[in-house]
């Protein structure tokens, strides 16, 4: 942490080895020494680039660091920890489209700093930044826009993290006249798509949506 | 939910990002929480040794001492640290167990020392991790065993107890032939008569001097006839006198009778009644004779007497699996060779091979390099295959002696280990109901997320039976009104969701969970109602079981419980400032959550 520039500290891996030894039947390299340990850049770097404060990114290291000591996150693992917080239904698609939405750099794994940029749009942005990360993660595609297919995704997924024990009973097209009515209230121009300007105008004009928007002031 | 995972519910919180612009009803408000107080240093001094950590850590077990307000009878102003008179060396276990969620216990620790540890702070030993557990259980048994001998020790050396029946003083004595000089003496006796029975029964079959007038040796049986039916009629009477009063003086006469020890001592002395019964028949004769070899058995009984008799015939036991196998190897190459040996043999003049099963007696002397020399072959071929037939016997035999060895030992501990496991499933459930205690205002946030999915889905958690009612019924929708009569009258009871997969560990994926946890749902139901939060104050309680803890008040407003929080009102007196929102959110979080 002392503001080194390094992005890939290698300073673990060692390939394993394969060295079986048949007669002693001894497999030293067998365990997984390829640890790549990733470090993130500095405290005050990362201060800058996001709006939390010095403290706030110590606690959310801290925590970011007990549960991912090798200082990523893979798709595996992000799954299982999201999991942890829906024991009834299945959030497994919701998860891998937030990986998707937070893996900014598309490498397959999130850093702390993806991580941290994530959470400082979200908690600490404005009402616009915070829509546009959530059409950012509507948008599947990152082609700019919400199709209906991407839309039956999101909700498809949102649902599927109920589970099955709901009250009234989970129907199977309930997320299609969810999707239905989505669109009817965001697609201004009925193209069959939502487009970024679409969408933050529509959720603009709805209260419901801008009051739920400032839940996420005080999270941290 | 692991310590851990709590650092991770505000991205859980942020990710709900998603759900905000397709939700239809608005969503509920977020729980209040009070300024969070920054995260400080605590210093525990124990015996010297200073420990250092933040308060959270300690705060991730609130129903310990040190993660709740017990601590602060330890706090010293003058060192402004909480000191602690106890050992240092296994306090840092206790540490570790905050700081990662899984409690380890060293080896070269005395299990007794590191139990009162475990009590003082308020820990169970069950969430020790699966790493340490059989140790630990393994050294708390032997533990628990010196203690019981020394106490049988104690007991014995004080002789007879005064209330015990006759019966009860009869049977002590013959179980444990220490206890009493009678007893002993008793013991002696019979060890001594079967001894006797035993060299009578091989001595009578030795051929003694033919008595003058005879012309060949008789067996001294037939000699000394009348000598040795009075021996044998001698001991068949203790046989029998001590059977019956065994069967008279045994607890439990149905067990005792079908014990194997109780069946040799039948198989002992039945042959000589039967053969009291029986006349000098022609036809019975054989069979008679036979029954004479079933007084051979009189030889186990001695195994009352050898403990390692005893333990030989478990083991042998449990290693059945193995010695069948053996057996079954070495039949397949017995066969396998017999008939090779005998096609090869066929064409030889004056073969001892006349067919297979009379090559299988070669084989077998073969193979376990006897090598009596009665049947030999004669043929280059036969003598080929002879010699790759002892050759291979070495081997089929002497390869899996040792693997059977080794299993005895390996099968002995293992079934012993997996019983064990078995009969701890029970408390280690306890155990992680124990881990699963979180602090209060975690629960809520993470309530209030589970409530914001709810309001984006227009669907409410409901738990496994509410939900296969609502299925079944004809109408579609319970009106809410009711449902939350119902609920509430619960007393409030409510379950916290995540609380149901703290009783797994941490590692385990959640898939969906439909069909396969119907069962721990239930029985999870059934647990949640009859357990009562535990109050932070009841440090025994946590030694005592879990059921134990139903008789709490619960007026105390510290709802640290295993499995279910209460949120009754005085939630609010635990914060300083109420607004009007926060019943209304906890009585609507007591009616909708309690759902789960």
């Amino acid at each position: 942490m002392k503001g080194k520039n390094r992005k890939q500290n290698l300073s673990d891996a060692r390939e394993v080895d394969g060295s079986y030894d048949q007669l002693t039947d001894s497999t030293e390299d067998d365990f997984e020494l390829s640890t790549v340990c990733y470090r993130p850049e500095g405290l005050d770097k990362l201060q800058e680039q996001t709006k939390f404060t010095k403290k706030e990114l110590q606690v959310l290291y801290r925590g970011f660091k007990n549960e991912c000591p090798s200082g990523v996150v893979n798709e595996e693992t992000f799954k299982l920890i999201y999991s942890q917080f829906f024991p009834q239904g299945d959030s497994s698609t919701y998860a891998h489209f937030l990986f998707e939405a937070f893996d900014t750099d598309k490498n397959g794994s999130i850093s702390f700093e993806d991580f941290v940029m994530g959470l400082s749009i979200i908690l600490r942005g404005t009402i616009n930044d915070r829509l546009n990360w959530a059409f950012n993660l509507y948008d599947l595609n990152k082609d700019g826009c919400i199709t209906k297919e991407e839309m039956m995704a999101i909700m498809k997924s949102i649902y599927d993290m109920m589970g099955k024990c709901t009250s009234p009973c989970m129907q199977d097209d309930t997320h299609r006249e969810h999707v239905e009515s989505f669109f009817q209230k965001m697609d201004r121009n009925s193209d069959g798509v939502v487009t970024i300007e679409e969408f933050i105008e529509s959720c603009q004009k709805d209260e419901n949506i801008m009051r739920s928007m400032q839940l996420f002031d005080n999270v941290i | 939910m692991a310590a851990g995972v709590a650092a991770w519910l505000p991205f859980a919180r942020a990710a709900a990002i998603g759900w905000m612009p397709v939700a239809s009803a608005p969503m509920p408000l977020a729980p209040r929480e009070k300024r969070r107080t920054q995260d400080g240093f605590i210093i525990i001094n124990v015996s010297g040794t200073k420990f250092q950590t933040w308060r959270s850590t300690l705060e991730r077990y609130p129903d310990t001492l040190l993660g709740s307000t017990e601590k602060d009878f330890f706090f010293n102003e003058e060192i402004n640290e909480y000191f602690f008179d106890r050992d240092p060396d296994i306090f840092r276990h206790i540490l570790n167990f905050y700081r990662t969620g899984k409690l380890h216990y060293p080896r070269h620790e005395c299990i007794s020392a590191y139990d009162e540890e475990l009590s003082f702070f308020g820990i169970i030993p069950e969430i020790i991790g699966d790493c340490c557990y059989e140790e630990y259980k393994d050294r708390r048994r032997e533990n628990a065993e010196r203690i019981q001998d020394d106490a049988d020790d104690e007991n014995n050396k004080e002789g007879v107890m005064p209330d015990m029946t006759l019966r009860q003083s009869m049977w002590r004595a013959f179980e444990n032939p220490h206890t009493s000089t009678l007893a002993l003496v008793f013991y002696y006796v019979t060890g001594f008569f079967i001894a006797v029975s035993v060299i009578a029964n091989v001595v009578e079959t030795v051929p003694c001097r033919a008595s003058p007038g005879m012309i060949k040796d008789l067996p001294c049986g037939e000699r000394y006839a009348l000598a040795f039916f009075c021996l044998d009629t001698a001991c068949v009477m203790i046989f029998t006198v001590e059977y019956l009063l065994r069967l008279i003086a045994a607890p439990s006469r149905y067990r005792f009778v079908r014990s194997v020890m109780s069946i040799i001592d039948v198989v002992a002395i039945m042959p000589y009644y039967i053969g009291l019964v029986m006349t000098d028949n022609e036809d019975v004769s054989g069979a008679f004779v036979t029954l004479r070899v079933f007084r051979v058995f009189r030889i186990f009984k001695f195994s009352r007497h050898s403990q390692g008799l005893r333990i030989l015939g478990y083991t042998l036991k449990s290693c059945a699996s193995e010695l069948g196998f053996l057996l079954f190897s070495l039949t397949m190459a017995i066969i396998i060779f017999a008939t090779v040996m005998f096609y090869a043999e066929k064409g030889s003049t004056a073969s001892k091979f006349t067919s297979i099963p009379a090559a299988f007696w070669y084989t077998i002397v073969t193979m376990t390099t006897l090598g009596y020399g009665d049947m030999v072959p004669k043929t280059i071929v036969g003598k080929i295959v002879g010699s790759v037939c002892s050759l291979s016997g070495v081997l089929v035999i002497a390869l899996p002696v040792p693997v059977i060895v080794s299993n005895f030992s390996r099968i002995y501990h293992q079934n012993q280990r997996a019983d064990k496991r078995r009969a701890q499933k029970a408390s280690k459930e306890a155990g992680q109901a124990f881990l699963s205690k979180t602090n209060l205002s975690f629960e809520k946030e993470h309530h209030h997320l589970l409530h914001c999915l709810e309001k984006t889905t227009n669907h409410e958690f409901v738990d496994e039976e509410t939900y296969e009612k609502n299925c079944m019924e004809v109408s579609s929708v319970n009106p809410p009104g009711s449902r939350c009569s119902s609920i509430s009258s619960q007393h409030g009871l409510t379950s916290t969701c995540c609380s149901r997969r703290n009783k797994k560990t941490f590692r385990l994926p959640n898939s969906n969970m439909s069909g396969s946890h119907a069962g721990s749902l239930q029985e999870l139901s059934t647990i949640q109602i009859r357990e009562r939060p535990l109050i932070s104050n009841s440090r025994s309680s946590l030694n005592a079981k879990m059921e134990d803890t139903v008789q709490r008040n619960s007026e105390h407003p510290y709802v640290t419980s295993a499995i279910i929080s209460i949120r009754t009102p005085p939630v609010t007196s635990r914060e300083g400032n109420n607004t009007s929102d926060s019943p209304d959110y906890s009585q609507r979080n007591i009616v909708k959550v309690s759902a789960l």
